[in-house]
């Protein structure tokens, strides 16, 4: 007996507004699929007819938690086509914005992983702790969410010695509380029992469905940008490349805490070494006709940007490839063989976005054609209630 | 692997498919291929110099031609394949057999160019809407946006 089940497409809290049509065996899903563009906005199209600077803001608005990642990747393309380089100051700023960025978003995506496992003052904690990082945004770019930072040729903000210092003891604060979390998620048998297993995506799986950023790093993947491509300053800091082998979101958990852990070291380490001088130069309004791939590691994973110039102040075209479309075809395979409790755990476990927000899902008997609608929280507390019953997985640890 | 070795392999490897290859800046090399070599350029670059993971593929209106690039990701940067298709006879084959990853992005660039990928798995719409009327492919230059005049049932007051 099959049975389809439709989720989405549109919810006002999400980012991305996606559909999926469950073909379901019992509470066993068999097939997804994926349909998209409830929230296409042209961005694309609207980028042909912008200058140079505008599309800076335009980019910027393609995503509100990752905003700095798509404006870096366009700004470090334009320079490329107008042959300038921002001045190092300007650069270490602009990348230490990214990791505080990575911080923040990492950050929120574990307590929604939190609140998905039931685990909700693992939520509570990490999503009060998220908001040290976004106060150090603030005083730094003026914003929580849109910060700005981005101009062709450098920043628009300078640090002072005060800032430098406050941005530093919070990485420390941050530094303990993030440990602290790692103790606690490790030594919670049912956190660690509920997440173990949970949405499979093998190695060769990953590799051939292109999938990105810390979905493939837990299945042992060890790409990133970063390391592969070291866009500026990246081939002058000192960083690990993070990487599970568990291949479910238990490893997805651990490879972004590490890289939270990781992002606190980068960051201290522009700090430390962050270079007198200017924040930006003065940049051409035209380029010449060229062409630039540019890419960069957004939390989420690769971010791509294709830009081709012909000689006026706005572009011919401008490709852009966010992190999350690259992972849609793998959260298919993720979703495979698993139960429709885990729905909520897997989206999450790619997207903190997509299910972070109460959605409603419709339950159909394929039999008697009977409609079920269920709020998101109801499919959440029949997660929970299934998961009570079940004996914890002992044989499960966390890995180091 | 540096620039120098991977053009070495592809040249190696493509041999004759090669129209042309450029190492314009670091760690950036553009291969262009015929269309008709798309496939069998692939399953080399795939299976025997092994770049598995293809960023996205990026559409160009050049007029009375498109230009299609697959960008591939590698340990050590990026590769880029070019091919140019006419606007009479656009069509490509599908990549899917060797990469599987390739799909939406072939079906973006199905709905957003009006370019035909040939043996697609799925060649469903991705992007635009069920209702979206048929010809209107929105990234090609020559289309332009016009808001559907309102109607206000009843009239205006």
């Amino acid at each position: 007996m099959k049975f389809q089940i439709p989720i989405g497409p549109q919810h006002p809290a999400l980012k991305e507004p996606i559909s999926l049509r469950m073909t379901v065996e019992g509470e066993v899903i068999k097939d997804a699929d994926i349909r998209l563009g409830y929230n296409h906005r042209g961005v694309e199209k609207v980028a042909e007819e912008r200058t140079w600077v505008q599309n800076i803001y335009l980019t910027e608005r393609i995503c509100g938690i990752c905003s700095h990642s798509h404006s870096t990747c366009y700004v470090q393309g334009v320079e490329k086509l107008m042959e300038i380089e921002p001045p190092k100051r300007g650069a270490y700023i602009r990348y230490l914005v990214s990791e505080l960025e990575r911080v923040h978003s990492h950050l929120l995506w574990l307590g929604v992983a939190g609140h998905e496992a039931g685990f909700d003052s693992f939520f509570m904690y990490t999503w009060r702790d998220r908001e040290v990082v976004m106060d150090l945004l603030e005083m730094i770019s003026g914003n929580r969410v849109h910060y700005a930072m981005n101009a062709i040729g450098g920043v628009r903000r300078d640090l002072d010695e005060g800032q430098i210092k406050t941005i530093l003891d919070g990485i420390k604060v941050l530094r303990e509380r993030t440990e602290y979390y790692l103790k606690i998620g490790s030594s919670e048998p049912t956190f660690v029992g509920r997440l173990a297993g949970v949405g499979y995506l093998s190695k060769q799986q990953a590799i051939d469905f292109c999938a990105v950023g810390p979905t493939t790093r837990a299945s042992g993947v060890g790409i990133d940008v970063r390391k592969d491509d070291p866009h500026a300053v990246y081939d002058e800091v000192p960083f690990e490349v993070c990487t599970s082998d568990l291949c479910d979101v238990l490893g997805r958990t651990v490879v972004r805490i590490m890289e939270i852990l990781e992002s606190y070291k980068i960051c201290e380490f522009l700090l430390k070494n962050l270079p007198a001088g200017p924040v930006a130069v003065k940049a051409p309004k035209k380029a010449k006709p060229n062409e630039v791939v540019s890419r960069y590691e957004a939390p989420r994973g690769e971010n791509i940007h294709y830009i081709k110039s012909n000689g006026t102040e706005k572009p011919e075209r401008l490709k852009v490839r966010a992190p999350t479309l690259g992972n849609y075809r793998a959260t298919v395979e993720m979703l495979k063989n698993g139960f429709i409790a885990d729905i909520p755990l897997i989206f999450a476990a790619i997207d903190p976005c997509i299910c972070c927000a109460e959605r409603t899902v419709e339950l159909v008997n394929a039999r008697s054609g009977e409609e079920t609608t269920l709020r998101f929280s109801q499919l959440r507390a029949l997660a929970a209630e299934r998961f009570k019953k079940l004996p914890v997985k002992r044989n499960v640890a966390w890995p180091f | 692997m540096t620039d120098q070795e991977l053009v070495e392999k592809l040249k190696a490897g493509l041999g004759p498919m090669i129209v042309e290859i450029a190492n314009p800046a670091q760690r950036r090399i553009f291969l262009t291929v015929e269309a008709k070599n798309l496939v069998a350029a692939f399953s080399v670059i795939r299976k025997d110099i092994g770049l598995t993971f293809l960023s996205t593929v990026s559409g160009v209106d050049l007029g009375d031609s498109f230009e299609i690039l697959y960008h591939l990701g590698h340990d050590h940067g990026n590769m880029n394949v070019r091919t140019r298709i006419t606007k009479a006879y656009p069509h490509v084959a599908s990549i899917c057999s060797v990469i599987p990853g390739a799909i939406l992005y072939e079906r973006e660039i199905q709905d957003m160019f009006g370019i035909v990928v040939d043996g697609i798995p799925d060649p469903r719409p991705l992007l635009l809407s069920d209702d979206w009327p048929a010809g209107n492919h929105p990234l090609r230059k020559d289309w332009k946006f016009e808001r559907p005049q309102e109607i206000i049932p009843g009239g205006k007051k």
